[in-house]
């Protein structure tokens, strides 16, 4: 019996084609958009998921987000340090400066200044880039004066399809900025380019303000539970203290309370949503609708209509499953092409698991209506329609 | 063919692909290994704070008494100097000129007083005595004369004026004769006491003026201070200098150069670093956590793995507004810290005074 559905099914091609194009176009357009959608939301975190080495970020209590900058006091790093629990604590500077490039126009560049009061027994910094996301340059380069890492996004856009060249310089604030290497970073969602460089040169490239101290990055002592060392950091000094994790949720959650960004994406995916069920539902209906005939037959054959529904299922689950496989595939290469074929802008394009989770239920609710309407006019069928 | 093979071929593909290419976004890199240290606390309760070495003495900042150009500079950076010893020197042309102005003013108020205290002159007497012989005779010659017209007077031979005349002349040779004496004897008595008195007072002012002058000449070259100070049984204070040495830290002039007088300049820095001390600043919001008589440890910047052990001297009671020790750009103050002043114990390694520590305090102990 399933065999006679499947040849029902591709007996008509262009109303099989039909309906898997509109179950693939709504799949593809709901995983791209959500995907899209992700990506952006993510790329909000890029610096929160670039400084690795720590375990909780500490900030001043109205932070927002984390471009909020709300400058504090340089003791504050000497309480955090006080709190029980904390095996070290690291100063962070971050904020968005105006670079003049050699031809004299301006670019806004993002600061990110790590404490090099505080290395380790190796030299390194809280911070510092892995080896494999440095591109070019030495990092042991940006301890000499005036010395900055560039990240590759920032180099094209502010210095076009030139390949990285050393020597090359900004000037920040009246003074210079020489770039001596370039790193890897996730893509932003700003766009502006990204710099690395000391603590204290980072304070330098920007007017005197009172306060410097943009974030003091954590890690717990062994064993200490990162939530409960957070309540006690905040407990005691005063201050926001969220792991990784919660930073970066945080963040996200600012974006999509305070932009219309979600909204705009979730009509889209509606949209997808809607057309996928108008075409594939409608064209299934059609198809039910020329081969009532067929089921006439068969019901009175004697066929059960348990028997009926389940060809039917069969027959929607098999155009259901080639269009999800068609759309989230045709997804996943817009998503390959476009990170690598776009080299102008960052990409926004998060693929993960939740867009296939996402993708499989709205097919699934998609081919699901598709076949309700069509089995309730196979179900009421009257067998005797075939002789009529 | 197509529809019924070679389609579902192509979805399995293209499902297997975007399977691959969500298990590639989802993948998460393996945490940073080894896991960096950053000055890693030793306690399990502490009190962080930010620390500047200092030497035993703190560190004096050798001023200037009075704004000048610089001569000389009798130190370098790094020689051991005792107290009293001579460290710079300023021009001093004009305070060396003032001062032969007031020395030669000294030579001649003592010469007044000698010239007076050695008054009669001896060599003026017979001038005085030869004076007084010439009143008495031209005396006796009018007393004479009038005399002599006295006696004829009844006769009238000689008119009344003339007898008149005889007489006022006599009169004046007495009156003359009276001054002479008296200039005689005036000479004699030599100097009048008030005067010499005067003379005196004057030198005694001119010798004040050359003291003053020696004084500012001494204070154009600048010396090591004392360190210490023992009170000795009449109730004052005498320098107690033995053993003590300070190094020379800094030097911040040259020969030529033009020194003001004012507060704070640190013209010449000395430290006495026979032992050195941690001068840790510690949050006004903290305070409640500091006891007197933590022990801790101080890590150099830099180098995290070495910890120097702390002990504790003293605090200082005053909570001051904070001066950025921490590298801030300008020195801005935004809260108020607690200075406590701890000891530490080089052990045989070098540090050099004013090098940043992060003091970390066990707050636990009890």
């Amino acid at each position: 019996m399933n065999w006679v559905a499947l040849r029902m099914l591709t007996g008509d091609k262009a109303k099989y084609l039909g309906i898997v194009f509109g179950v693939s176009f709504a799949a593809l357009l709901m995983a791209q958009q959500s995907a899209i959608f992700a990506g952006l939301m993510r790329n909000t975190t890029s610096q929160i998921r670039d400084i690795e080495g720590a375990d909780i970020w500490v900030m001043d209590k109205s932070v927002q987000f984390v471009d909020d900058i709300k400058p504090m006091s340089e003791n504050r790093l000497l309480r955090v340090r006080g709190v029980e629990g904390v095996a070290w604590a690291v100063k962070l500077y971050k904020s968005v400066a105006r670079a003049k490039l050699a031809d004299g126009t301006f670019q806004q560049v993002i600061l990110l200044g790590l404490d090099y009061d505080n290395k380790d027994s190796a030299g390194r910094v809280v911070g510092q880039p892995r080896a494999e996301r440095i591109l070019a340059g030495n990092w042991e380069d940006l301890e000499q004066p005036d010395a900055v890492f560039l990240d590759e996004f920032g180099w094209r856009y502010l210095f076009g399809d030139t390949p990285y060249e050393q020597g090359r310089s900004l000037e920040i604030n009246n003074k210079r900025a020489n770039i001596v290497g370039m790193v890897k970073c996730k893509p932003t969602f700003q766009t502006f380019p990204i710099l690395y460089t000391k603590y204290s040169q980072a304070i330098q490239y920007n007017p005197p303000e009172p306060k410097t101290l943009s974030f003091i990055l954590v890690k717990a002592q062994d064993g200490v539970p990162h939530n409960e060392l957070c309540a006690a950091i905040t407990k005691q000094t005063g201050m926001k203290a969220q792991t990784n994790d919660e930073f970066f949720w945080t963040t996200i959650q600012y974006y999509m309370e305070r932009t219309g960004i979600p909204i705009n994406f979730g009509i889209t995916v509606f949209l997808g949503f809607v057309v996928g069920c108008a075409i594939a539902g409608q064209t299934f209906y059609l198809f039910t609708l020329e081969n009532l005939k067929q089921f006439g037959s068969l019901k009175a054959m004697g066929v059960s209509n348990l028997r009926i529904i389940k060809m039917v299922m069969l027959q929607a689950l098999v155009v259901g499953l080639i269009g999800y496989g068609l759309g989230v595939g045709g997804a996943a290469l817009f998503g390959l092409v476009f990170e690598t074929f776009v080299k102008s802008a960052p990409p926004a394009f998060y693929f993960g698991w939740q867009i296939l989770v996402i993708a499989a239920v709205a097919v699934a609710v998609i081919i699901t209506l598709s076949a309700a309407m069509s089995l309730k006019k196979v179900l009421f069928l009257e067998a005797g329609v075939v002789f009529r | 063919m197509f529809t019924r093979y070679l389609l579902p071929a192509v979805a399995v593909c293209t499902l297997l692909f975007a399977v691959f290419q969500m298990t590639k976004a989802q993948q998460k890199p393996a945490p940073v290994s080894p896991p960096i240290e950053p000055g890693k606390s030793p306690y399990l309760k502490q009190l962080a704070g930010a620390g500047i070495v200092e030497s035993e003495t703190e560190n004096i900042a050798v001023g200037s008494h009075v704004p000048g150009v610089v001569t000389k500079v009798f130190v370098k950076v790094g020689e051991l100097v005792e107290p009293e010893q001579r460290l710079f020197e300023l021009d001093d042309r004009f305070q060396r000129a003032e001062f032969e102005v007031r020395k030669a003013a000294q030579m001649s108020a003592e010469a007044t007083v000698k010239k007076l205290k050695e008054s009669p002159r001896r060599e003026e007497r017979p001038i005085y005595e030869a004076k007084l012989l010439e009143a008495e005779v031209n005396f006796r010659e009018q007393s004479q004369l009038y005399d002599r017209l006295k006696k004829i007077s009844n006769t009238s031979s000689i008119s009344e004026e003339e007898l008149e005349k005889r007489f006022m002349g006599n009169e004046l040779g007495k009156a003359q004769l009276a001054k002479s004496r008296a200039d005689f004897k005036l000479w004699e008595a030599g100097t009048w006491l008030p005067d010499l008195e005067i003379a005196q007072a004057a030198l005694a002012q001119t010798v004040a003026q050359r003291v003053q002058s020696e004084v500012d000449l001494s204070r154009l070259t600048a010396k090591a201070p004392h360190a210490r100070w023992k009170a000795v049984s009449n109730g004052t204070e005498v320098p107690d200098d033995a053993g003590v040495k300070f190094k020379v830290l800094q030097v911040s002039i040259r020969p030529g150069e033009f020194v003001g007088a004012a507060a704070g300049q640190a013209l010449i820095v000395l430290g006495y670093v026979g032992k050195l001390h941690v001068r840790v600043d510690i949050d006004e919001n903290d305070i409640i956590r500091f006891r007197p008589n933590l022990v801790g440890v101080a890590k150099p910047r830099g180098n995290p793995d070495v910890g120097f052990p702390l002990t504790y001297v003293r605090v200082e009671p005053y909570v001051i507004p904070k001066r950025s020790l921490t590298g801030a750009n300008t020195e801005r103050v935004d809260t108020r810290v607690l200075q406590v002043i701890y000891s530490i114990d080089t052990q045989g390694q070098s540090l050099y005074v004013g090098q940043q520590m992060d003091v970390f305090l066990n707050a636990g102990e009890k």
